[in-house]
């Protein structure tokens, strides 16, 4: 008896507290998402589906899809791939314990930094004027870029920062479960004169396949969250060349406009979109990491 | 000869990419202690007479200040009733729960699939209405979402590896659940379960887009920071390189213990990440 009110005590205050914020913020914004709430006035009216209507017709809501699957894309290929080649070249390079710590140590502190400030230091980085990168764009002779304010690699841009975040560390991760892995199967592979690649690509690789898919996972939930690194370095712009969905939810909803129905709507969207995906990929890693 | 040349290439590569990890945030700290026109100068500076303004405009300015209080304040409540609501859950997932487990922890990770934007909105109004808007203490409620769940997903695995015959052989003494808690595992999974906390106060020190909606006059330090860049005409470099640096040292300082908690994460046979 004491032992079922022990596992009743510590689980419910969490699981009731997180409940009831998950249930209050999703019953809400379905709920505003059938009115038509501005932020300006309390009053407000019941509107069925008008809102999910109008964004079916609102360019700029597919322009912003469109533009969170590419970040999402970009962000998490661009980071495992950074990770993998890092992670093999310092197994490879870095033989003395106290190296290969030293450069994890380096790699860790990109991620550590919040993103606003990283947002600053590479908006100040990226600066055409006096930022470091077109320093050295201009000693290769090519002439001062835009990074920022050219729509056809702003977005590409804003992505380097949060690859140059989570790739080093997911290098770290992935140097360290390298290490944990048996060397017979390895041993085997050099006796069969593989070379180095191979013997990563085919052997330490697929070994690593259950906790890889579990980073993509994480990276994939993470990039959902880039909304402090595009508002602080470009704010969506230029124009809405790198704006993803929770900014122009943010700019409709909030800044600007406070239809808070219309945002809602959008968010409701985006919820579905998400943990449909995410669910199906959680099941699907669960069956290939077994 | 041909693998002595490669081996160096692969060096100096490696090389190349510390710089690359390490540069931008070398370059930030420097430019803190430049004056304006040390840092406007066509060809970067390296050298120059530093100068302590920045930090001096920083700590003098009350919206700074209040952010930075405010900060901690949120941070440290969010994550204190995180880690006293998440902890004994997880340790009741890991041991006495097993067969809800997965579904229990499908639910913790699935909330941190929820957009940000799909909370903000909603509390928004709802704060609103109830005239609690931009107070600390609806900021708080809304962080522990993200902290009791990310307590709760961390500290699973921790308890996951406390020995069990500790455990069963702190019950045949006649220790109630409780107290095999409280007096052993917890203690065992310490370690571990700090390393959590840090990520949780991590996370939730560079939260930006929650703060911004939900806490528009009380901000937190993000809010503030990418507030800076409108102060005047001209872009006060100096002062924003000087805020990165005020808002970069508290999670930085906590480098070794993240490096210990990927090891013993790895050390639980690499599963733990998901």
């Amino acid at each position: 008896m004491t032992r079922q009110r022990f596992i009743f005590l510590s689980l419910a205050p969490a699981l009731t507290v997180l409940g009831l914020l998950a249930a209050i913020s999703t019953a809400g914004a379905v709920w505003f998402s059938v009115m038509n709430r501005a932020l300006r006035s309390p009053d407000y009216e019941y509107v069925g589906f008008y809102n999910y209507l109008r964004l079916l017709r609102d360019k700029r809501f597919f322009n912003a899809l469109e533009i969170s699957l590419i970040w999402e894309l970009i962000t998490v290929t661009g980071t495992l791939a950074v990770a993998i080649l890092l992670a093999v070249l310092v197994h490879e390079t870095v033989k003395r314990p106290l190296w290969r710590n030293l450069i994890c140590f380096a790699f860790l502190a990109p991620v550590l930094l919040p993103r606003v400030a990283a947002a600053f230091i590479w908006r100040f980085l990226y600066s055409p004027s006096l930022g470091l990168a077109n320093w050295f764009a201009d000693l290769f002779g090519i002439g001062p870029i835009e990074f920022l304010a050219d729509p056809s690699i702003a977005l590409v841009s804003v992505a380097v920062v949060d690859i140059w975040q989570w790739g080093l560390f997911f290098t770290v991760i992935l140097v360290k479960l390298l290490e944990t892995l048996p060397r017979d199967p390895i041993e085997a592979a050099m006796l069969d004169n593989a070379r180095v690649w191979e013997i990563h690509a085919y052997v330490t690789l697929p070994m690593l396949k259950g906790p890889l898919i579990s980073l993509v996972l994480v990276k994939a939930v993470e990039s959902l969250r880039s909304f402090d690194l595009i508002f602080v370095m470009t704010g969506g712009g230029p124009g809405t060349a790198t704006e993803t969905l929770d900014l122009y939810a943010y700019q409709t909803g909030i800044n600007l406009g406070g239809r808070v129905s219309y945002a809602s709507a959008m968010s409701i969207l985006l919820l579905i979109a998400t943990t449909l995906a995410f669910t199906l990929i959680w099941r699907a890693g669960r069956k290939w990491s077994r | 000869m041909v693998s002595l040349i490669l081996r160096n290439m692969a060096r100096a590569a490696l090389g190349l990419v510390v710089l690359v990890a390490l540069t931008p945030i070398l370059w930030t700290t420097l430019g803190a202690f430049k004056q304006l026109r040390d840092i406007v100068t066509p060809i970067p500076k390296l050298f120059f007479t530093p100068t302590l303004e920045n930090f001096a405009t920083i700590l003098g300015n009350p919206t700074i200040r209040d952010g930075l209080v405010n900060s901690v304040i949120v941070v440290a409540v969010a994550v204190g009733i995180g880690a006293a609501l998440g902890i004994p859950a997880a340790h009741t997932l890991a041991r006495h729960a097993r067969r809800y487990g997965d579904d229990v922890q499908f639910f913790v990770l699935s909330l941190r699939f929820m957009p940000p934007v799909a909370i903000a909105i909603p509390f928004i109004v709802i704060y609103l209405d109830l005239g609690i808007y931009d107070s600390l203490g609806g900021l708080i409620l809304v962080y522990l979402v993200t902290t009791i769940s990310t307590v709760i997903w961390l500290a699973v695995p921790a308890f996951d590896r406390v020995p069990r015959e500790i455990e069963e052989a702190a019950a045949m003494e006649g220790c109630t659940e409780a107290e095999v808690f409280w007096r052993f595992s917890l203690p065992i999974a310490a370690p571990s379960l700090f390393g959590a906390l840090v990520f949780t106060f991590v996370l939730v020190w560079n939260e930006l887009l929650l703060a911004l909606t939900l806490a528009a006059q009380n901000a937190t330090l993000p809010v503030v920071a990418a507030s800076i860049t409108s102060l005047g005409k001209e872009v006060p470099w100096g002062v924003i390189n000087a805020a990165t640096v005020v808002l970069v040292l508290p999670p930085l300082v906590f480098i070794g213990l993240l490096m210990g908690l990927i090891n013993t994460m790895v050390r639980g046979g690499g599963r733990a990440k998901g």
